[in-house]
C-alpha cells in the first residue's frame, strides 16, 4: 500500500520533471530567449545584491559633491557623475532595485485581482455579476493605461508607493479580460459540468479545474508584463508623477539627466540603455515562454 | 499513347530541401497526355501527386523544392525552362487546374465575381481581346450556370464564406473553365466534399470536360473516379510511375504487384482505405530504398530489386509496366 | 451595420460616464482636500473655504457629481485652476497641436511599417529583414521618452540637422490660427517657408512616437504576408493567370493587411500616451503638455477633462478601425449583419 503511493508519487515527480525539460527545450531553442533570460538574471543579481556590488552605494541616497559634480566616465567612476557629483554607476545599480520592485509589487497586486475577477466574470457568465465585473472592467480599459495611471497618480501625493498603486489600478482589466475570455469558453466543458455534478465546491471548481488551464497565457503576459510595468513606472517617474528625487529611479534619473544634455550625455545615456536592456530582456523572456505555452495560448 | 502529345513529362526530378537532408520525393516520373484525352494519375497521399502537378503549373515553392533533372513538355516547349512572361501566358490561354480544397482555395476577402471577373480580364488580355463589363459578367454568370450553381447572379456578389463546401468547389471548376483552356489539372477534385456532392460534381465536372473538349489529368487516389472518368491511367507509387494502361484494361488485369496490392485492398462498394491491403508503408524520402522503391513491401523481391531501378517494359499497346517480372530477355 | 456602429456609441457613452464617475470618485477618497491642495499651502483658510463651495467639494458626493455633470451637458468643463480659464478654451488651444503632432506621426508609422513589412516578408531571412526583426525587438523595448531624447540628442543638439524644441523657432510669428494645423495655417497665410519649418519641428517628434509602431506594424504585415504567400487561393489566383502587380498588391494585400489594421486602435492608444512624454521632451505646446502640468498641479476639472478627451478619441478610433476592419473582412460583415 505505501510502496504503491510511493511509486504514484515518483511518477508524478518524473512526469513533472520530463515537462520542465521539454518546456525547456522548446524554450532554449531560441537563443534570443536564453540571452534574455541571462541578462534577467545577471540584473536581478545586481539589484538583489546593489549595496555590495555599487562601488559607493551612499550616492544612491541625497549625497552631495560638488567638487566632483559631472565628471566624464573614468576608472573612478565607469558612468561619470551627475550633476551633484553622485556615480552614475551606483545610482543605476540601485534604480534597477526600484525598477524590479516596482514591477514585482504592480504584477502581485494587479494580477491576482484580476485573476480572481475574470474567473467569477466568467464563471457567472451570463449573471448580473458578470455584468458588473465586466463593465467596470470596460470603464478601466477606456483610456489608455498610461493616461489612467497617470491621473490616479496625480491625486495621490506623488511618490514611488503611489506610482505602484496607481499603475496596479490601470492593470488589473487587462488580465481580468484574459482569464474572463479563457473561463466563459471553459464554463461549459466536460470537466467543468462533471466535478459540478459531482457536488465540488465552487472553490474546487475555480481554483482547481478552471484557473490552472489559464495558467499558460498569464505566466506570458506575466513576463512581458513586467517590462510593461517597468517601463510605466519610468515614464511616471520622468513626468514628476512617480518616485522623487533622490530616490535614484531611472525614470527620475533621466528626467534629471536630460537637463544637461548635450554636454553630460553620461547622466542620460547610461540610464536609458539600462531601462531599454531590462525591458528588452523580459520581453525576450516572454518570447520564450510563449513558445513553450504555444499549445495552451488562447 | 497517341502520336501528338499535349503534355509529356520526361524523367522529373523534384526534392525538397528540409533540414535533416535532401527529401527525394519525384524519381522519374513518366507521364504523357494527348489532345482530348482524359488520363488518371492514382497513388497513396503523399506519393507525389500534388508535387507533379505542381510542377507542371510551375507553382512549387522554390526553395524549399529544387528540380534536380527532367522536362515537362507542353506541344513540345519545357515548360520548366520557360520565361516567367511565357509561363504566365500559357497559365492564361492553355493550362487550368482545379485545387483539393475549395475551402482554402478561393480568397476569402473578395466576391466570387471579383475573382472571377480577374481572370477572364487578365485571359482576355493575352488572347488580344477586349470585351465590356457588362458581356464580362455575363460571361461569368455563364460559366457559374454551367456548373450547375443555382442562382448564379446572386452568388456573383457572394463571399466565399458564405457558401457551401459543394458550391465553393462548383466556383472553383467555374474559375478553372472560364479561360477556355487546353488542359485541365484536377488535384483530387472532391476529396473534401460529402460524397453525395462529390458524385454530383465529378458528373458535371466530366459533363463540362466533353463538352469543351479538354484533355484532363484527373489526380486521385479513388479507384472507382478513375474507372469512371478516364480512358488511361498511371499508376503512381512513391515519386514513381509503376504502372501505365487503358484503364478498362490495367483495372481487369493489373501487372504490378503494387497496383495488383491496390486492387485487392479496395472494398468493393465504397472505395476507400486502399493501403490496407498491403504490408507496410509508404517510403522515407530522405533515404528511399535502393532499385525498385516498393521493392521492401514486394511479395515478388527479387535480388535484382534491390540493385537496379526497373524501367518500365512494354508490355503490349500503350501498356507499359515497371517491374522486373516482366522484363523480356 | 449602422445598428451596430449605434449600439457601440451607446456602449461608449455609458463608459465615459463611469469613466468620469471614476475619476470623481478617486478623487474624493484621496486624503487631503483637493481645494487645500490646488491653492497651495500659503492661501488662507477663507480662500479654501471659497474653493471647496465653488467645486461643491463642501457637499456630498452625488451633489458634487451632479453639478460637474449637469455643467458637462451644456459644454462646461469647468474653470482650469492651474490656467485660470475654462478648460474648453484650453482644450481648444492646445488638441491641434497634439492632433498634429499624432496623426503625423500615424503617417510615418503607417507608410514605413507597411513598406518595411513588406520588404521583409518579400526578401525574408535577408540581412534586410534580421535588421528589421532586431529593430523591432530594440523598438519595442526603448520607451518613446527614451527615443526622444536619443533623437534630440544625436539629431539636433550632435548633428544640428534639426531644431530642438517647440513648433516653430522663438523668433518667427506664428500664423493665424485658423485649424491649429501649424502646417495648415502657414499654407493658408501664404507663408510655405513658415510650413517647411513647422514640418522640421514636427519630424523628430512624430518620429519618436512613430519608432515602436514601425518596428511592431512592419513585423505584423511581414508575419502575415509570410503566412498568406502559401495560401492555396494565392497559388490558385496565379495559376488563373492573374499579372503579378494584382496578385500582390490587391489579392495577398487586403487580406494580409487585417491583423495590421487590427492593432491601430491599440496603437493609437499608444500614440496618444507616449505623446505625453515626448511633448514635455520637445517642449512641445500641445495637449498632453498641458495634461501634464494640470496633473502635476492637481488641477482635478482639468485632469477630468483630459482623461474624457481621451476617452473619447480612444472610443472613436477603436469604432473607425471596427469600421475599417468590417469593410476589409467580408467574415465580420456577414457576422455582424446576422447577428
Amino acid at each position: 500500500m505505501i510502496a504503491e503511493h510511493g511509486v504514484r508519487i515518483w511518477a508524478a515527480l518524473a512526469r513533472r520533471r520530463r515537462g520542465l525539460a521539454k518546456g525547456w527545450y522548446k524554450y532554449s531553442r531560441n537563443s534570443l530567449s536564453v540571452l534574455g533570460l541571462v541578462v534577467l538574471v545577471l540584473i536581478g543579481l545586481t539589484a538583489g545584491l546593489a549595496p555590495y556590488i555599487a562601488p559607493y552605494p551612499e550616492h544612491a541616497a541625497a549625497y552631495t559633491n560638488f567638487r566632483e559634480a559631472g565628471l566624464p566616465p573614468s576608472k573612478d567612476h565607469l558612468f561619470g557623475t551627475d550633476r551633484v557629483g553622485r556615480d552614475v554607476l551606483s545610482r543605476v545599480i540601485f534604480g534597477y532595485r526600484f525598477s524590479l520592485l516596482l514591477g514585482i509589487v504592480v504584477l502581485s497586486l494587479a494580477v491576482p485581482s484580476g485573476v480572481v475577477l475574470g474567473l467569477l466574470g466568467g464563471y457567472y457568465n451570463g449573471t448580473w455579476i458578470e455584468v458588473l465585473i465586466m463593465r467596470i472592467t470596460d470603464v478601466f480599459l477606456a483610456v489608455p493605461p498610461l493616461v489612467l495611471a497617470m491621473s490616479i497618480a496625480a491625486m495621490l501625493t506623488p511618490n514611488l508607493f503611489n506610482a505602484m498603486i496607481a499603475i496596479s489600478l490601470s492593470w488589473w482589466p487587462w488580465y481580468c479580460r484574459l482569464v474572463y475570455s479563457v473561463t466563459a469558453s471553459l464554463r461549459n466543458q466536460f470537466f467543468v459540468r462533471e466535478a459540478e455534478l459531482t457536488g465540488a465546491s465552487r472553490m474546487h471548481i475555480l481554483f482547481k479545474e478552471i484557473l490552472p488551464n489559464c495558467f499558460g497565457p498569464i505566466m506570458t503576459k506575466v513576463t512581458l508584463d513586467m517590462g510593461i510595468a517597468i517601463l510605466m513606472g519610468a515614464s511616471l517617474s520622468f513626468i514628476g508623477l512617480g518616485a522623487q528625487p533622490p530616490t535614484p529611479d531611472l525614470g527620475t534619473m533621466l528626467a534629471d539627466g536630460a537637463k544637461r544634455l548635450p554636454s553630460e550625455w553620461w547622466s542620460t545615456i547610461f540610464p536609458a540603455l539600462a531601462i531599454v536592456m531590462v525591458i528588452l530582456a523580459f520581453n525576450l523572456v516572454g518570447d520564450g515562454l510563449r513558445d513553450v505555452f504555444a499549445v495552451e495560448e488562447v | 499513347m497517341g502520336m501528338t502529345s499535349l503534355l509529356e513529362i520526361r524523367g522529373l526530378h523534384v526534392g525538397f530541401k528540409i533540414f535533416d537532408g535532401l527529401l527525394k520525393v519525384l524519381a522519374g516520373v513518366e507521364l504523357a497526355i494527348g489532345e482530348g484525352e482524359r488520363v488518371g494519375l492514382v497513388g497513396e497521399t503523399g506519393c507525389g501527386k500534388t508535387t507533379t502537378v505542381k510542377s507542371v503549373l510551375r507553382v512549387l515553392p522554390i526553395p524549399p523544392a529544387r528540380l534536380d533533372g527532367g522536362e515537362i513538355l507542353y506541344r513540345a516547349q519545357d515548360i520548366l525552362k520557360m520565361k516567367p512572361r511565357e509561363v504566365r501566358h500559357l497559365r492564361r490561354t492553355e493550362l487550368t487546374a482545379i485545387f483539393q480544397d475549395p475551402l482554402q482555395a478561393l480568397n476569402p476577402v473578395f466576391t466570387v465575381g471579383t475573382q472571377l471577373r480577374d481572370i477572364v480580364l487578365d485571359s482576355l488580355a493575352a488572347a488580344g481581346q477586349r470585351l465590356t463589363r457588362k458581356e464580362i459578367t455575363a460571361r461569368c454568370v455563364q460559366a457559374l450556370a454551367e456548373t450547375g450553381m443555382p442562382d448564379p447572379e446572386r452568388i456573383m456578389s457572394n463571399y466565399p464564406i458564405q457558401l457551401s463546401g459543394g458550391m465553393r468547389q462548383r466556383v472553383c471548376i467555374a474559375e478553372a473553365l472560364i479561360k477556355s483552356a487546353k488542359l485541365l489539372l484536377a488535384d483530387e477534385p472532391t476529396t473534401n466534399l460529402d460524397v453525395t456532392i462529390q458524385d454530383q460534381i465529378l458528373r458535371k465536372l466530366d459533363e463540362l470536360v466533353e463538352e469543351k473538349g479538354m484533355s484532363v489529368l484527373m489526380i486521385t487516389h479513388s479507384l472507382g473516379v478513375v474507372m469512371d472518368l478516364t480512358e488511361r491511367v498511371y499508376i503512381m507509387y512513391a515519386g514513381t510511375i509503376v504502372e501505365e494502361g487503358r484503364t478498362e484494361e490495367l483495372f481487369a488485369r493489373p501487372l504490378h504487384p503494387y497496383t495488383q496490392g491496390l486492387m485487392k485492398s479496395v472494398p468493393k462498394l465504397t472505395g476507400e482505405g486502399i493501403s490496407k491491403g498491403i504490408a507496410g508503408r509508404i517510403p522515407n524520402y530522405l533515404e528511399p530504398p535502393s532499385g525498385c522503391r516498393f521493392h521492401p513491401r514486394c511479395e515478388h523481391a527479387m535480388p535484382i530489386c534491390e540493385e537496379e531501378r526497373p524501367p518500365l517494359f512494354s508490355t503490349g499497346v500503350n501498356r507499359r509496366v515497371a517491374c522486373f517480372l516482366y522484363q523480356r530477355s | 451595420m449602422a445598428k451596430y456602429i449605434a449600439l457601440r456609441l451607446g456602449q461608449s457613452i455609458f463608459v465615459l460616464f463611469g469613466l468620469s464617475l471614476l475619476i470623481f470618485f478617486i478623487a474624493r477618497v484621496v486624503p487631503g482636500d483637493p481645494a487645500r491642495v490646488a491653492l497651495g499651502n500659503l492661501a488662507t483658510e477663507e480662500q479654501v473655504q471659497k474653493l471647496r463651495a465653488e467645486m461643491h467639494l463642501d457637499r456630498p458626493f452625488a451633489v458634487q457629481y451632479y453639478y460637474w455633470l449637469k455643467s458637462m451637458l451644456r459644454g462646461d468643463l469647468g474653470k482650469s485652476l492651474y490656467t485660470q480659464r475654462p478648460v474648453t478654451t484650453d482644450l481648444r488651444q492646445y488638441i491641434p497641436a497634439t492632433l498634429e503632432l499624432i496623426l503625423f506621426a500615424t503617417l510615418i508609422s503607417l507608410v514605413f511599417g507597411q513598406v518595411t513589412g513588406v520588404l521583409a516578408g518579400y526578401f525574408r531571412n535577408s540581412w534586410f529583414d534580421n535588421l528589421s526583426r532586431l529593430a523591432s525587438y530594440l523598438g519595442v523595448a526603448t520607451p518613446s521618452f527614451v527615443v526622444a531624447i536619443l533623437l534630440l540628442f544625436i539629431f539636433s543638439q550632435l548633428l544640428k540637422l534639426a531644431p530642438s524644441v517647440g513648433r516653430l523657432p522663438l523668433m518667427v510669428k506664428a500664423p493665424p490660427t485658423v485649424t491649429g494645423f501649424m502646417i495648415i495655417d502657414s499654407l493658408l497665410a501664404g507663408r510655405p517657408d513658415l510650413t517647411l519649418l513647422a514640418l522640421k519641428h514636427l519630424v523628430l517628434p512624430a518620429f519618436s512616437l512613430a519608432v515602436i509602431h514601425i518596428a511592431q506594424e512592419g513585423r505584423i504585415t511581414r508575419s502575415s504576408l509570410i503566412e498568406n504567400v502559401q495560401k492555396d487561393y494565392i497559388i490558385a489566383h496565379e495559376v488563373h493567370g492573374i499579372r503579378p502587380t494584382k496578385l500582390v498588391f490587391k489579392y495577398l494585400l487586403k487580406p494580409s493587411i487585417i491583423p495590421t489594421v487590427t492593432v491601430m486602435g491599440l496603437d493609437f492608444a499608444f500614440l496618444m500616451s507616449n505623446a505625453f512624454l515626448v511633448e514635455l521632451v520637445f517642449f512641445w505646446p500641445g495637449f498632453a503638455r498641458y495634461a501634464v502640468n494640470a496633473m502635476l498641479s492637481k488641477d482635478l476639472n482639468a485632469i477630468v477633462a483630459v482623461v474624457l478627451v481621451i476617452g473619447v478619441t480612444f472610443a472613436l478610433v477603436n469604432l473607425v478601425v471596427d469600421t475599417i476592419i468590417t469593410f476589409l473582412d467580408p467574415a465580420i460583415r456577414i457576422q455582424r449583419r446576422g447577428g
